[in-house]
């Protein structure tokens, strides 16, 4: 089975995870993983599926087309690349960083920047964004792997200081902490 | 479907869960209170002072020198305070019982240095355990008393007199009286502040993480870790929003609320405490789940009360909000960890605590009720400033009252009596720092002679006390 990877973009509403299903069902496919996320009122939807000999990209591709034509998506096929297995992340631990303050561009940049310049994978990201600057109101929360190697205490330093140039207070935690309160 | 990545096993964390705990960090005094290491000191025994001193020292400092960098480095990880570092020892009057009063005074001395070279702000353990009966060690550790707190900073003592199985031992409790109206004398300047680091027990718990109660206990380990956590801020902001959004909130419902609160505050110690032991490489012993306050505003127990409806505390229906209160903190706590120990309720603290300390100021609590809510909560008169010409007299008839609700209701109790030379009720103490200030009570008779406290010996233990 050749493994591809397909994105569905489009404006939310009941049926669209139902026809993609039914669309890969159709031509013998198994889907092997699925993520899906609604913001604001977008729908996005990352699936990876197997397709059998005699199925290619392209005609998954047509089919998918087709079957959401009502929903008007963008969709994308591609092969997922098969270059053996990939590197073996870095030994990391999970942390989560928030930032909350007043709305302003480049917000996201700056800190996403520092967190790359010490190659910190985000996992998961998420935002509450009202607008203008009442403090409590823009929280952004960046779950991230930190790599045990790295200098934690400069990466932690460097983001206070981007944090405190933007007007943001920012908190950066160990994972941990959230789920020991909160999960039983 | 294929295998979860690493970041997908554990379940996303939700917007909520997130929010909700920084909350508690950023605005609610959401912390770690204490983590308390404790120090078996029996095996420094020696009838030599030179020697005790040595040992002492050279084994405190071999074990807690870690102590202070491995906290804040924990506390860092995870974002949450470990606001004090703390060190007790085994009794004093057990470890230096050869020695007499003067010995003893010196071996306060090189705690209280102790306390300085590791960088804890409290060393606790200057203790003797003397509820059936006084032996040489510990008379003279009570003897000593006075001038060791007086003449040190960070040393804290304890004394328990009285037990359930074995009664109130009432020449101790004289003794204390005693004692404490010394310790006074020589602090006068101060407000009476040696008298702020001694605690009067009744069945006092071995493995109490705060001061000045923490002493470690003759069955427990050669080291151990105890943590004490707090949150009184936490809670009274989960009812202030819990009947903001339902102002239909029962009794019992709130108390299920303030019951999963305690639970997640207990959390945060279980987690932290594990991992402080972990990386110090010590036993972890146990998390200590009280409700302690600070002066801070916004961390008072006091408040509390206030968020249930109550006037402040000491008005009528306190004892049942107290009840209500300790018992949602131990039962949150207890399902949050399996190792609850140390005192585990609410304290009471007249000085420690902003909004008690107004309320007795403002004349809606007296000693009375504070009494009458000890047999509720999990301390006792705590931080209660009195009036300077207090007797001695009636300082042990007031701890005699207080031990006898806990011999026979079988709990702990203790009593932290500062008699402020010089100043009367309604006037004002001045302790500094976490100690606070507080108005002085007024006390029933409390300078005249007390002929049955004079009368001496051992209440016998209660018929509660045959279990077996």
């Amino acid at each position: 089975m050749t493994k591809v990877i397909i994105s569905v973009l489009g404006k939310d509403r009941p049926g669209i995870v139902a026809a993609v299903s039914r669309v890969l069902f159709e031509r013998d496919c198994n889907i092997e993983n699925v993520s899906q996320t609604i913001l604001q009122t977008e729908f996005a939807g990352i699936f990876i599926a197997g397709m059998p000999a005699g199925v290619t990209a392209e005609n998954l591709h047509q089919g998918l087309t087709a079957g959401l034509a009502d929903f008007k998506m963008y969709v994308q096929v591609k092969p997922l690349a098969e270059n053996g297995s990939p590197a073996p992340p870095p030994v990391a631990e999970p942390f989560v960083i928030t930032t909350s303050g007043p709305d302003a561009k480049g917000l996201v940049a700056r800190i996403t920047a520092v967190i790359a310049r010490y190659q910190v994978n985000v996992t998961n990201l998420q935002a509450v964004f009202k607008g203008g600057s009442e403090p409590g109101d823009n929280i952004m929360i960046y779950e991230v792997d930190v790599p045990t190697h790295i200098d934690q205490q400069r990466f932690r330093q460097d983001l206070q200081d981007q944090a405190a140039a933007l007007g943001l207070r920012l908190t950066i935690q160990h994972r941990d902490i959230f789920s020991a309160m909160n999960r039983i | 479907m294929s295998k979860p990545l690493k970041h997908q096993q554990a379940a996303m964390l939700s917007y909520q869960e997130i929010i909700s705990t920084l909350e508690m960090l950023k605005n609610e005094h959401l912390d770690v209170r204490t983590v308390t290491l404790g120090i078996n000191l029996f095996d420094c025994a020696s009838h030599d002072l030179g020697t005790l001193q040595t040992r002492i020292r050279d084994k405190i400092g071999r074990i807690a020198e870690a102590l202070v960098p491995v906290c804040d480095q924990i506390g860092d990880k995870y974002g949450i305070p470990i606001v004090n570092k703390r060190i007790a020892v085994s009794p004093i009057a057990v470890v230096c019982a050869p020695l007499g009063p003067d010995g003893m005074v010196a071996i306060a001395r090189t705690l209280d240095a102790c306390a300085r070279e590791m960088n804890v702000d409290f060393i606790g353990g200057f203790s003797a355990l003397v509820e059936k009966g006084i032996a040489a060690g510990d008379r003279s550790l009570i003897a000593a008393l006075p001038e060791a707190l007086a003449e040190t900073e960070r040393v804290c003592a304890s004394v328990n007199v009285a037990s359930t199985k074995a009664g109130i031992n009432m020449d101790a409790v004289l003794l204390m009286g005693r004692a404490i109206k010394a310790a006074a004398e020589r602090t006068a300047g101060r407000d009476g502040l040696a008298c702020a680091k001694l605690c009067v027990f009744a069945n006092i718990p071995q493995d109490v993480p705060f001061m000045a109660g923490a002493y470690l206990g003759v069955g427990e380990p050669d080291s151990v870790i105890n943590v004490g956590v707090s949150g009184p801020g936490v809670v009274k902001k989960a009812v202030e929003r819990a009947l903001a959004g339902h102002p239909d909130l029962d009794l019992g419902q709130l108390s299920d609320l303030i019951k999963r609160t305690a639970c997640k505050v207990t959390r945060v110690g279980e987690l932290i405490g594990r991992e402080v032991a972990e990386l110090l490489k010590i036993r972890f012993g146990v998390v200590d789940l009280s409700l302690a306050p600070t002066p801070n505003v916004g961390d008072s127990v006091g408040e509390i009360f206030q968020s249930l409806g109550l006037l402040a505390i000491g008005v009528p229906g306190t004892t049942a909000a107290l009840a209500l209160l300790n018992d949602a903190v131990k039962k949150g706590g207890a399902f949050a960890s399996s190792h609850v120990g140390g005192l585990s309720g609410a304290f009471i603290p007249v000085s420690e605590d902003l909004n008690i300390s107004d309320a007795a100021a403002a004349g809606h609590l007296s000693l009375e009720k504070l009494e009458a809510i000890t047999s509720v909560c999990s301390v006792g008169l705590d931080m209660v400033a009195l009036p300077g010409d207090t007797s001695a007299e009636t300082l042990s008839a007031i701890i005699a009252d207080e031990m006898a609700i806990g011999v026979i209701n079988k709990k702990t109790t203790a009593t932290r009596l500062i008699p402020v030379p010089g100043k009367k009720a309604g006037e004002r103490a001045h302790f500094g720092g976490l100690l606070g200030e507080s108005v002085i009570m007024a006390v029933n008779n409390g300078a005249g002679p007390n002929a049955f406290i004079r009368l001496g010996g051992l209440i016998p233990a209660p018929i509660q006390s045959l279990t077996n």
